[in-house]
């Protein structure tokens, strides 16, 4: 699963996300894309699913981008714990995503393929998402 | 040359976002178009023909025929700006072109035909770049360059060196790779055997962990209550 090999600080804070995606929201690679149109926090375990949904469907042939990636540490305190007492602990880490984030690219493969995996993939993910074309963009 | 698109557009005065919001509320998109020896103009056109036009098109290499209050003025689109995620178009720029000067700008590529390599070979066809910088006279602008791939098997590619274009000088690296035909990556459906515990290991921090600050692991597990 995707997570950084080395951080500078071990806990973030939450933040808030607020805006539209003014980098990666266009298609750099591919001729389809997976395109969010919510803002959202989006697991390493939700990208893995995703691409093993996509890659699956693609059978063999096609090749995927994935333009996310889960940089943002989460933290979680143990269950039944009183309030207080610092920060929970690191339990995973997620990829900031904003509306009109392209977050997976996919080429080598027809529309409706295209369309069919992509779908397929967006069911993995906690945003609404769009199927976009190169030429659209 | 390829083909030019016809569109109507008028002069405006006001600008700022105020005004351009104004106008995007009234069903017409803010412009500008500059030039060689022009001042730069402020414009705006009627959002369901600019669509339409600009629709499933190579924008970049297409010559639009600007009848601006009836006075006709060729020019290219050099940028679109759309909305992030509704792709609804908010701004365009055009740029004035005259007969005799030359011209930069990019022509997609289209691939012709299906590869040997990916029929009879298991190969996926891998696209680097889609669109090669010329420089060229307007009357003859490409819409697009078209190269055939269907001779290409797999490991072989084909380079901008390759291409052939009438009338137009190539300006992008002749080394530049268009396209290759890569072995399909045949993914093992194989459960990990790492244990779950090492999974989800931290990872190493950039900067020196402070004397006071607990251990990575377990910190604070049992002194809670």
């Amino acid at each position: 699963m995707l997570a950084p090999k080395r951080v500078k600080y071990r806990k973030q804070m939450k933040g808030r996300t607020r805006g539209l995606a003014t980098r990666g929201n266009t298609i750099a690679f591919g001729r389809y894309g997976l395109m969010s149109l919510e803002p959202g926090w989006i697991t390493n375990r939700q990208i893995e699913a995703a691409r093993v949904a996509l890659t699956r469907e693609m059978k063999r042939g096609g090749k995927v981008w994935i333009r996310i990636f889960p940089d943002k540490p989460i933290t979680k305190k143990p269950a039944e714990t009183r309030m207080g007492k610092g920060k929970g602990n690191p339990e995973g880490w997620v990829a900031v995503v904003k509306p009109g984030r392209v977050m997976f690219e996919i080429e080598g493969v027809g529309e409706e393929l295209a369309q069919r995996a992509l779908r397929l993939a967006s069911a993995k993910l906690p945003v609404k998402t769009r199927f976009v074309k190169r030429e659209d963009m | 040359m390829a083909e030019v698109i016809t569109l109507a557009a008028e002069r405006r005065t006001e600008t700022g976002k105020g005004a351009a919001r104004q106008l995007r509320l009234s069903g017409r998109i803010p412009a500008v178009i500059y030039g060689q020896g022009r001042e730069s103009e402020s414009l705006s056109l009627a959002e369901p023909d600019l669509a339409k036009a600009v629709a499933g098109r190579a924008v970049g290499s297409t010559v639009f025929d600007l009848k601006i209050d009836g006075k006709s003025v060729r020019a290219l689109i050099r940028e679109i700006q759309r909305h992030p995620f509704r792709l609804r178009i908010l701004h365009v720029d055009f740029y004035e072109i005259h007969a005799g000067e030359k011209l930069t700008l990019d022509v997609p590529l289209h691939l012709v035909g299906s590869p040997e390599g990916v029929r009879n070979e298991g190969g996926i066809l891998d696209q680097v770049i889609r669109d090669v910088q010329v420089e060229v006279l307007p009357k003859y602008i490409p819409e697009y360059i078209e190269i055939d791939v269907s001779d290409l098997h797999v490991g072989q590619s084909l380079h901008v060196r390759d291409l052939e274009v009438s009338n137009a000088k190539i300006l992008t690296e002749p080394g530049k790779t268009i396209c290759s035909i890569v072995r399909a990556r045949v993914e093992l459906e194989v459960q990990p055997e790492v244990p779950a515990e090492e999974e989800e290991a931290e990872p190493e921090l950039i900067r020196k962990p402070k004397e006071d600050e607990a251990p990575a692991e377990g910190e604070d597990g049992s002194s809670e209550e």
